[in-house]
Formats: C-alpha cells, sequence, structure tokens
C-alpha cells in the first residue's frame, strides 16, 4: 500500500495545504460527504461527525467577518499590533489575519498571505 | 461504589514564587494532609496536574519527584497535562478512583510557575501558552490566549449588547473578592475606569480585564466517605463531575461562542449529582478573562444567553448576591498558576462549603460548583461538591 491511499491519512495534508495557500493563494479544504460540514483545516476524519468520507475542495476566498480581536501584546516572533479574525467562507470558517476595520458582517477576501516564522496565514481585508 | 469526598485542602499563596515547583508542592500537600489529618501511610496514589512543567522548567517525568520530595515514593504516580483545566483532570480521574473503591484515600495536587521568576518575560510566556493552539492552523496566525477569547467576547457582544462596561464589572467585582483572600495575588480593589483606562492587551480586553501570571500550588485529599470517618478533616462529598471536549481549532466549532464543552460538561455534571443549576448556592469558575466569565455564567445555566454581562453589572453575581461567582477572587484575582487552577477552585469550595472562608464566606453554602476550562475552551471539568450528600 503506497503512502497516499493508506486509510487514516490526511488528504490534504498540511504541506499541500501550506503550498497552494504560499504559493498559489488558494485556501484548501475538506467537505464531508455524511455530514455536510466543511473545515479550513484539514484532517483524517471530520471533525463534527467522525466520518472519513471527506472530500479535498477549494474554499471561496471571499467571506463575511465572523469575530475579531485586535491584538496589542503579540507572543514573541511576532510583531503586534494586528487584528486576528475568524472568517465566515459560507459553510467553512478560517482563521486569518484582517487588514483594516471591518465590522462583524463585513464582505471580505482573500488578499494576501502572511508569512511568519510558523507557515503561511491568510490575510483578508 | 464508594462515596467520594475531599477530606483535606490546602494551597499556596499564589502570587510570584522564586522557589522550585517542588517546594510549592510541598508547601500545598502538607497543608492538605495537615488539614485531612492523615499521614502519607494513608496515601494510595498521587494524581498530579502540571501543564508546562516540560516546556517552561525542563522537568519531566515530575509526578514520582514531586511523590518522593513529600515522602510518597511507591505509590502510583500519575501527571495530567490540559492546559488550563489540568488539575481539575488530574482530580476528576482520583475521584473516579475512589468511587470505584481502587483507592481509599489519594493526593492530588497542582503546581505551576508562569511569573517572570522562571526567566521568561510576558512575550516569551505568551508564547508558551499559545502552544495549546492548533500547530499548523492557529499558531502561524500569531493569536494569543487573549486573542482566543476575544474572538469569543466580540461575537458575544454583537450578538447580545455586552458592553465593555459589562466586561469590566467582573474584573472589579473580583479585585474585591480577592482584597477579601490572604492566598490571592491581587489584593487591591479597582474601579470600572481603572479596567477601561488600562491599556489593550487583545481588542476588547484591558490589562485589568486578564488574568496575571502566577506561581502556586494547590492540594487535595480526595477519599472515600468510610476512609474519611476515621479521619479528622471535615470532609466534603463530591457528588458529580463533568467532563466535556469540543472541536479544536477554533474555526471549526460549530458554534465557537457556545462554549459547548462547558455546556456537555455541566449537563454530566448536574445530572449526577442530581441538582440543576437553581440548586448552586457559590461557584468557582474559569475567569481568565472577563469574558470567560460572563460565556461561562450562561454556559453552566445561571443566566440566559446575552444575561451574564448585565448579570454582573447588577451585582447578582458578588458576595450577598443571589449567586457569588468568584468568591475566591477568581484567575483575575487569585491567579492562575495553569496546573494549580482546578485544584485551588476545589479548595476555595470545599472551605466555602464547611463555613470556613472567613470574611468572604458565602451564606448558607450546601452546593458548590467548580468549571475549569483549558485551552480555546475545548476542555472543561465540572465539579459539583456538597455538604452532606
Amino acid at each position: 500500500m503506497s503512502g497516499t491511499d493508506r486509510i487514516g491519512r490526511t488528504e490534504p495534508s498540511y504541506e499541500t495545504w501550506r503550498r497552494h495557500l504560499w504559493e498559489d493563494r488558494v485556501l484548501l479544504g475538506q467537505h464531508c460527504g455524511k455530514c455536510g460540514h466543511t473545515s479550513a483545516a484539514p484532517k483524517a476524519a471530520c471533525a463534527q461527525c467522525g466520518s472519513r468520507a471527506l472530500e479535498r475542495v477549494e474554499l471561496p476566498t471571499a467571506g463575511e467577518v465572523y469575530a475579531r480581536t485586535r491584538i496589542e501584546i503579540a507572543p514573541e516572533d511576532f510583531e503586534g499590533p494586528y487584528t486576528v479574525a475568524l472568517i465566515d467562507l459560507g459553510g467553512a470558517r478560517v482563521l486569518a489575519r484582517l487588514r483594516g476595520d471591518f465590522d462583524i458582517g463585513a464582505d471580505v477576501e482573500l488578499v494576501d498571505v502572511y508569512e511568519g516564522e510558523f507557515g503561511p496565514a491568510p490575510v483578508f481585508g | 461504589m464508594a462515596q467520594p469526598t475531599v477530606v483535606g485542602v490546602g494551597m499556596t499563596p499564589f502570587g510570584a514564587h522564586d522557589r522550585p515547583l517542588a517546594e510549592l508542592f510541598g508547601e500545598a500537600t502538607g497543608a492538605a494532609l495537615e488539614d485531612a489529618g492523615i499521614g502519607v501511610d494513608g496515601v494510595d496514589a498521587l494524581y498530579l496536574g502540571n501543564a508546562m512543567g516540560g516546556q517552561i522548567e525542563g522537568a519531566s517525568h515530575l509526578a514520582p519527584q514531586l511523590a518522593s520530595h513529600v515522602g510518597l515514593a511507591g505509590v502510583p504516580c500519575q501527571r495530567f497535562e490540559d492546559a488550563c483545566a489540568t488539575s481539575s483532570n488530574a482530580f476528576k480521574h482520583a475521584v473516579q478512583a475512589v468511587e470505584a473503591g481502587r483507592h481509599d484515600a489519594v493526593l492530588v495536587g497542582g503546581v505551576e510557575r508562569c511569573t517572570p521568576e522562571t526567566g521568561l518575560d510576558t512575550a516569551a510566556m505568551t508564547t508558551e501558552f499559545a502552544t495549546a493552539m492548533h500547530p499548523q492552523y492557529e499558531q502561524p496566525v500569531g493569536l494569543s490566549f487573549p486573542g482566543v477569547f476575544g474572538l469569543l467576547t466580540d461575537r458575544h457582544m454583537h450578538e447580545y449588547g455586552t458592553t465593555e462596561e459589562h466586561l469590566a464589572s467582573v474584573a472589579v467585582k473580583n479585585h474585591r473578592h480577592g482584597a477579601l483572600n490572604p492566598d490571592a495575588q491581587h489584593g487591591r480593589e479597582i474601579t470600572v475606569q481603572d479596567v477601561l483606562e488600562s491599556p489593550v492587551v487583545a481588542s476588547p480586553f484591558h490589562l485589568y480585564d486578564c488574568c496575571p501570571f502566577s506561581d502556586g500550588a494547590a492540594a487535595v485529599i480526595v477519599a472515600s466517605a468510610d476512609a474519611a470517618d476515621d479521619l479528622a478533616g471535615e470532609p466534603v462529598s463530591v457528588s458529580g463531575v463533568g467532563h466535556a471536549t469540543d472541536v479544536v481549532p477554533i474555526a471549526d466549532k460549530a458554534e465557537p461562542g457556545a462554549t459547548q464543552a462547558a455546556r456537555d460538561a455541566a449537563a454530566e455534571a448536574y445530572d449526577a449529582a442530581g441538582v440543576g443549576p437553581e440548586d448552586v448556592d457559590v461557584v468557582e469558575l474559569h475567569d481568565c478573562f472577563t469574558g470567560a466569565e460572563i460565556l461561562a455564567t450562561e454556559a453552566l445555566g445561571f443566566f440566559e444567553r446575552g444575561e451574564g454581562g448585565p448579570a454582573a453589572a447588577e451585582g447578582r453575581t458578588e458576595l450577598g448576591g443571589e449567586l457569588p461567582v468568584n468568591p475566591s477572587g477568581g484567575l483575575k484575582a487569585k491567579g492562575h498558576p495553569i496546573g494549580a487552577t482546578g485544584a485551588a477552585q476545589i479548595v476555595e469550595l470545599v472551605t466555602q462549603l464547611r463555613g470556613a472562608a472567613g470574611e468572604r464566606q458565602v451564606r448558607d453554602a450546601d452546593v458548590g460548583l467548580a468549571h475549569n476550562l483549558g485551552g480555546d475552551t475545548a476542555t472543561t471539568v465540572v465539579s459539583v461538591l456538597e455538604v452532606g450528600a
């Protein structure tokens, strides 16, 4: 059995997710064929129902602000202040940087990729 | 099934301690053993809570080290790690072991050091705490723990009209309570204006909306009611413990602000104890940030959704109010040495239910509830303790 068809493998892998975001500004996710949950954080099974019937999908790059926080005291290796937000992509939510002042419910789109010490993060604005 | 009780409690003052973990643990354990009137020969096992000793202090395999330090070498030891819910998970397993008849009396202890006494400053410790988040889908964004609860509280403010003044009233209350607790890190009262004028850490939270970095230890002796009969300590019954988890990362939770693990853990604990939120007289809950206390008072069923903020501002949760919340000062004023916090909540509840809390005593307290949350709300343990159950 090859490494790509083992039961329990994560598809897309983090490496694939990371490369798509970094190189192509594409947000990969998974859609659950059983319960319909869509996730922007790929796993070996659906976080809501446990099914392994997950389909790799490209997530929309436009959505709405769900919640925000302005980080003034940042962890090491980050330079505050900056805003972190949960973005509702219509089915999936993703944790992202938010560039600019937006209210909850405001329309935003993927405008950039933040390239920090620990990996890429989507930037909406 | 044996009836589990807590028959002895002890803790160090919370604050900054330039002492090794073992010395803090020894002080809390000595107090708990003394309070129970039990010798180490009567203790069957150690259930230890320590979340970050490996990464902060370079200290692993702590349970047998600490057992040896307090004269318990030889007993089975286990260490638990569930972020800020660490020692309440240790407590849960201890209660289950006593309930099942596996042990008659056990020591549950929690110990942690998180202040600059460790050599780590605020930015470095913020990074250590952030390791409890998803390493691929959360940490790279630069989210901090104040930020996690900032997101949940921002949404709550949007949906229900909760205000920064509501949040500040929680800090004011818990500082007022903490001023009555000699073991509290912050013994100074503050005003709503003090909170609102303090610098922002992660919106909507100002510095005074956030619990401090703390060092300290807490310990409790869990014993069967039969074993407790032979001891001098006044037992308080553990009538229900609930433990639930939720999805990580936060973006994948069905409704992040619902803090579903708290709702599920509370339902399990209430069911086991045969009580409901209306029966609870005193609460110690996880107010790592003021918004967290408001979310928790709603998730535990004390107030409808959206009413937690106004309830705090109206004084309904202060000492002398209808349901005193965090009479110890809570994490906010008593302090929050991560792995010791859950055990310290049990210490306060037992003290309250024995009627031994002095100036901060809740009148006619017969049923107490502890709510200890870990990570981005993904772990919650709820315990119900009762007098004479």
